[in-house]
């Protein structure tokens, strides 16, 4: 059945691109609190995070075989290491350019440190982080198509399957869904944005 | 206490006693250490010398977050927290100390009430659909939310336009009776520290120049640099914070009623005064005037025929209403009595020429 043959690849490659995707989230926003209190962080996160950014794609997956070797798992840590970015220099970026004269008045009020972050910078922060998480979503969807050449599976391999043996077909059949799912994955990433992003909340960012 | 930054000392061994209850200035130029001294109280700075006590208790071994909940902060920047309502923004601290919705509600709609803003009007906008006195307002009332004894505040009016800061003043002084609050309160306007504080606290260069009641330091200037920022060779612009005793001529010498007009002629010349205090028999007092009395020398003999009956002033009137006062009775000059007895008198060509 065409529909059976298309629906695994389809799952493989959301399975594939959302695992990365919730991994960069749960450890690119963490380390952006993080660096917020360490000069020393704060340079280590944004270089590498940059450096990782100046590094082709393609290169990125290929690195990833000689470390940790072929398979669904490497294919994981190499798409992080693509969406981390945009979620650690975003959430960075938004969590310290809210006004000196709220995080004054926060302090003077008598907030602790995580309650500043809590009520104050996080809220002030959630463009930023949405804008982020976006885009690293959209990109966590195109590298998982280039990690089918390390034996992730998903549409990728359809694609290049497709492209290998000149069918069009296969190759189609691989490049619509998963130019379907970053159109949905927009689409639904800026209502979530309408929804949560509170009303007088817009950061200087925007 | 004593604070440095790197090589700058900007607070230098300053030793100050905040009374409860009153509203005490910290006023001076950019760099005095106004804003570092009020900064120290709530452990936002900590002092490198000194020590800084509440109620006795050395404020060191409070932990600077439980302190700073018990001590409202208002700021020139306000800072109100742009994503949350009026009402969010004033009870961030109750929802954080457990507080439940209702009680919230209560509490804000009470404070909003104090600050002049309409609690059905003002709770669900966003700081950013307010005015800039109205933002202040809120600002006052969001220190005010956990009722700290005590209230620092930090040139709060000073990015407002003139008017408006008089306005909010004005209203401030009312509020200040309401809450009864020991204030400290950091002011570069000279106009502004003489409305509002109960003492004024002048700082230069890290140090208090002097500290005194707004009285004192109009009629007793420490210093060329006191007297020119309070402007004490103005005295009339401070007309309305002077009493009676300010600007009375003290009653040197008690003229006895029986005294002959002759001598008491004599006695004032010599003495140099134009007006005398005279008592009668009765311990009544009266006051003679020298040029009544050298017009009326012939035909009276003792000074109390030649007396006017005195207008009496107390000690601490305010001097602008004991002014009002003798206009309204015709009576070009004012006894001032002190406990039954005369203190001294007011006479308005000595104070014309005190005053300008």
């Amino acid at each position: 059945m065409v529909s059976d043959l298309l629906l695994t690849p389809i799952i493989q490659h959301i399975v594939l691109a959302y695992t990365a995707l919730l991994v960069s989230i749960a450890l690119g926003i963490p380390l952006a609190i993080l660096a917020l209190y360490s000069r020393n962080l704060q340079t280590f996160v944004m270089t590498s995070a940059n450096l990782m950014q100046a590094v082709p794609t393609l290169a990125v997956v290929a690195i990833v075989v000689p470390l940790i070797g072929i398979g669904f798992w490497p294919a994981i840590v190499a798409i992080i290491l693509r969406a981390l970015l945009p979620i650690i220099r975003n959430t960075w970026i938004g969590l310290s350019s809210v006004d000196p004269a709220i995080i004054a008045s926060a302090e003077g009020l008598g907030l602790s440190e995580w309650e500043i972050i809590r009520y104050v910078r996080l809220p002030n922060a959630y463009p930023a982080i949405f804008a982020g998480v976006k885009f690293a979503a959209i990109l966590a969807n195109s590298v998982a198509i280039l990690t089918a050449m390390i034996g992730s599976g998903g549409l990728g391999s359809l694609v290049f399957e497709g492209l290998a043996g000149v069918n069009m077909m296969k190759m189609l059949s691989g490049a619509l869904p998963a130019i379907g799912i970053a159109l949905f994955l927009d689409a639904s990433f800026s209502w979530m944005e309408r929804r949560m992003v509170p009303r007088s909340g817009q950061s200087e960012l925007e | 206490m004593t604070k440095r930054f790197g090589e700058t000392v900007a607070v230098d061994r300053i030793s100050l006693d905040i009374i409860g209850g009153e509203l005490l200035i910290l006023i001076g130029g950019s760099g005095s250490g106004k804003t570092t001294t009020l900064r120290m109280i709530n452990r936002l700075i900590e002092p490198d010398e000194g020590t800084i006590a509440i109620n006795g208790i050395d404020i060191r071994t409070i932990d600077g977050i439980v302190l700073r909940k018990n001590i409202g902060y208002v700021i020139q920047q306000i800072g109100l927290f742009p994503h949350m309502t009026i009402r969010e923004n004033i009870g961030l601290l109750p929802t954080i100390e457990g507080w439940s919705r209702e009680e919230i509600d209560s509490r804000v709609t009470e404070l909003l009430t104090l600050v002049h803003l309409p609690p059905d009007q003002f709770m669900d906008r966003y700081p950013k659909e307010l005015s800039g006195g109205q933002q202040q307002r809120v600002g006052l009332a969001r220190a005010l939310v956990m009722n700290p004894p005590l209230l620092l505040m930090d040139e709060p009016f000073g990015a407002l336009d003139p008017l408006l800061r008089r306005q909010l003043q004005d209203e401030f002084i009312g509020i200040k009776e309401d809450i009864g609050k020991t204030i400290v309160f950091v002011t570069h306007d000279i106009n502004e520290a003489f409305r509002l504080g109960d003492r004024i606290a002048i700082m230069h260069e890290g140090g208090i120049v002097q500290l005194g009641t707004p009285r004192d330091l109009i009629l007793n200037p420490a210093d060329k640099m006191v007297s020119d920022l309070v402007g004490s060779d103005r005295l009339f612009e401070h007309i309305a914070s002077l009493t009676v005793s300010d600007m009375m001529v003290p009653a040197s010498s008690i003229i006895s009623g029986e005294m002959p007009v002759q001598s008491a002629i004599e006695v004032m010349v010599q003495s140099g005064s134009t007006v005398a205090v005279v008592r009668d028999r009765a311990a009544s007092f009266f006051v003679a005037q020298l040029p009544t009395l050298l017009q009326r020398r012939d035909e009276v003999k003792t000074v109390l025929e030649a007396t006017d009956p005195p207008f009496f002033l107390s000690m601490d009137a305010s001097l602008l209403s004991a002014l009002e006062e003798m206009k309204a009775a015709s009576a070009s000059f004012g006894l001032v009595m002190e406990d039954g007895e005369p203190a001294g008198l007011l006479l308005p060509d000595d104070l014309i020429s005190r005053l300008v």
